[in-house]
């Protein structure tokens, strides 16, 4: 039983309001987390474990110095290959796949073993196959990104709304006209998150790659400063890259949600 | 009644004592229950040494535990953070940087590593002017050494790139994707026996620095100093055995039953391991000791491993000599 007066009563927070307290939100939970992160570096929880300010301070000379820039150029390399490659070939096999049940049974066990198998144990055959150079770490993020864009390709198109493409036909649609005015449109927000998704993926492929095949790049100064014990500026090589793939794939979403689910803008 | 009951309690509470006593002689003796030994590295025919002494300082009531891990690194961390009582390393970086409370004890092995060429590419060092180099990392004794002997031989490759594992790099030297490289003394004979016509060692004088020496806590050190000793006289005592007949690893092996499950394949190359490392001198009779240090002090500066001039070090900031000192007390230098 609930009175009208207190409907009434419920206020209506206003978009720009909602996004304000959103983000006081986040700062909060960001303050938090590195708040926790400087006492555990103050107590130490280990020798080995910097505090935030002091990683943030190597961050800072790493990037003025210009080895962050360095490291990101060849860390961006294999990596925008790799997820190059498997979005083009994702996409054709993924649509290929859900709108041929052929291709589907061909393709399907496939990308699914790839899915999931451990990377990490296919580096030796990756190795062995391609080498140790930027190949083998384009092969190393093909394996991660691939299946998760193919899949979602597929079920997208797989699962394309039955009453739009009658609607197509019953309208003298031809195959082609289905496929590019109903099943593309209405499977692109699916396809998109595939994409999202597989970036992710492939951040894991290049930095597995940079540290068990060749180490380079962010890897390397992940490995270089291990070794010689220069914690603060190995945790800062390790909060950037967390930080530049959060960003990266912060943006697709913010895409997706800008491109293809307006309704959710705010929402988040 | 009272009177028997008392005297059962006395009895039982004598044999109590008495156990306890024993017990703690054994304790004593020994250290505490379990000394837990990090390499970081898989198990290999180069640690057949290494485990003989353990097995004979185990006999002698040391209890030793080895855990392989996957790097030097994640071992030096284990021992920081008391997860293992003794790594196997060189962390010169990790006591000067971060004041590890950790010192150095016994050297295990010296640096002993092998530069080797696709003589369809290159004959000489002077033909490595100008082209790539591939070592394990940066900031390693692999890249040091060829960093020396670019440095002697006055040439300049065209970039350093690297390759972790002598494993991975003989494989890349098989497989024709790398024209020179440096390796350890297993691969260097792999790939010469492979195809002896094709890869070729390229000269190069001794280097006198630790590749391996144990390390361990300093409280552990003197905590467990009993513990520390037998086992440093094993090692001692396996080490000088070792380097007088080689053939007596494989007995060892025999007889302590180590690393059963290794691969006939692996079974033959132990010989030949033992007797190339001997003979570069690579396992000391006396355990490194200050003179080995003074070594890595010259070696590990070229490299950047540790700051400062070799000079200014001093060995206590570094190592801890003690227990090898007494060891040696007992059983003579060589």
């Amino acid at each position: 039983m609930s009175s009208p007066s207190a409907s009434v009563a419920t206020p209506i927070a206003s978009p720009s309001f909602r996004i304000s307290q959103i983000t006081i939100w986040r700062v909060l939970s960001l303050i938090l987390l590195f708040g926790a992160w400087e006492i555990a570096g103050r107590v130490p929880i280990s020798i080995a474990f910097p505090t935030f300010f002091e990683t943030m301070s190597s961050l800072g000379t790493m990037i003025i110095d210009g080895r962050m820039a360095k490291a990101y150029a060849k860390t961006l390399e294999p990596l925008v290959i790799g997820i190059g490659l498997s979005t083009a070939f994702g996409i054709i096999f993924g649509v290929l796949m859900g709108l041929s049940r052929k291709f589907q049974w061909i393709g399907e066990p496939i990308f699914i073993v790839m899915q999931a198998a451990p990377m990490a144990a296919l580096i030796p055959l990756v190795t062995f196959l391609y080498g140790i150079g930027v190949a083998a770490k384009v092969v190393a993020v093909v394996i991660l990104a691939a299946p998760i864009i193919v899949l979602n390709c597929f079920r997208a198109v797989r699962n394309a709304s039955p009453s739009l493409i009658q609607m197509c036909q019953s309208f003298q649609g031809s195959q082609i006209q289905v496929i590019r005015k109903v099943i593309i449109p209405d499977a692109a927000p699916m396809m998109f998150s595939g994409l999202r998704l597989g970036v992710a993926a492939g951040f894991i492929g290049v930095i597995l790659a940079e540290l068990l095949i060749t180490p380079n790049g962010v890897g390397d100064l992940i490995t270089y400063h291990r070794s010689v014990a220069e914690y603060a500026d190995m945790y800062a090589a390790i909060f950037s890259i967390v930080f530049f793939a959060a960003v990266t794939v912060g943006l697709l979403e913010k895409a997706e949600v800008t491109i293809f689910r307006p309704e959710k803008k705010g929402a988040a | 009644m009272l009177k028997f009951s008392l005297s059962r309690r006395v009895v039982i509470g004598a044999a109590a004592a008495a156990f306890i006593a024993i017990s703690g002689t054994n304790v004593s003796a020994a250290g505490k229950s379990e000394m837990h030994v990090a390499f970081g590295d898989v198990p290999g025919a180069d640690m057949l040494n290494f485990l003989a002494a353990v097995y004979r300082a185990e006999k002698r009531g040391v209890k030793v535990k080895v855990s392989y891990l996957q790097s030097e690194d994640i071992a030096s961390q284990a021992v920081v953070s008391g997860q293992a009582d003794i790594g196997v390393g060189t962390p010169y970086a990790l006591i000067q940087k971060v004041k590890a409370p950790i010192r150095m004890f016994y050297q295990l092995s010296a640096l002993r590593f092998f530069p080797i060429v696709n003589v369809t590419k290159y004959k000489t060092w002077k033909d490595l002017d100008g082209a790539p180099m591939y070592v394990h990392s940066r900031g390693s004794g692999t890249e040091a050494i060829m960093n020396l002997m670019a440095k002697k031989n006055g040439i300049k490759y065209a970039s350093v790139s690297y390759l972790p594992g002598s494993a991975v790099r003989a494989g890349a030297m098989l497989q024709g994707r790398i024209g020179a490289t440096i390796v350890d003394s297993e691969r260097r004979r792999l790939l010469l026996r492979k195809d002896p016509n094709k890869f070729k060692m390229l000269p190069m004088p001794t280097i006198n620095a630790s590749d391996e020496a144990l390390y361990a806590n300093t409280n552990f050190l003197k905590k467990e100093s009993a513990a520390i000793n037998i086992l440093l006289e094993e090692l001692l005592q396996v080490w000088r055995e070792v380097n007088k007949n080689q053939n007596v690893i494989l007995g060892m092996r025999k007889k302590y039953n180590l690393l059963p499950d290794m691969h006939k394949k692996d079974v033959k190359e132990i010989l030949p391991y033992y007797k190339e490392t001997a003979s570069t001198g690579a396992f000391s009779n006396n355990g490194g000791g200050a003179a080995a240090v003074k070594g890595d002090f010259e070696f590990y500066g070229f490299a950047g491993t540790i700051k400062g001039d070799p000079k200014s070090h001093k060995i206590a900031d570094y190592w801890y000599l003690g227990p090898l000192n007494k060891a040696l007390k007992k059983l003579g230098t060589m």
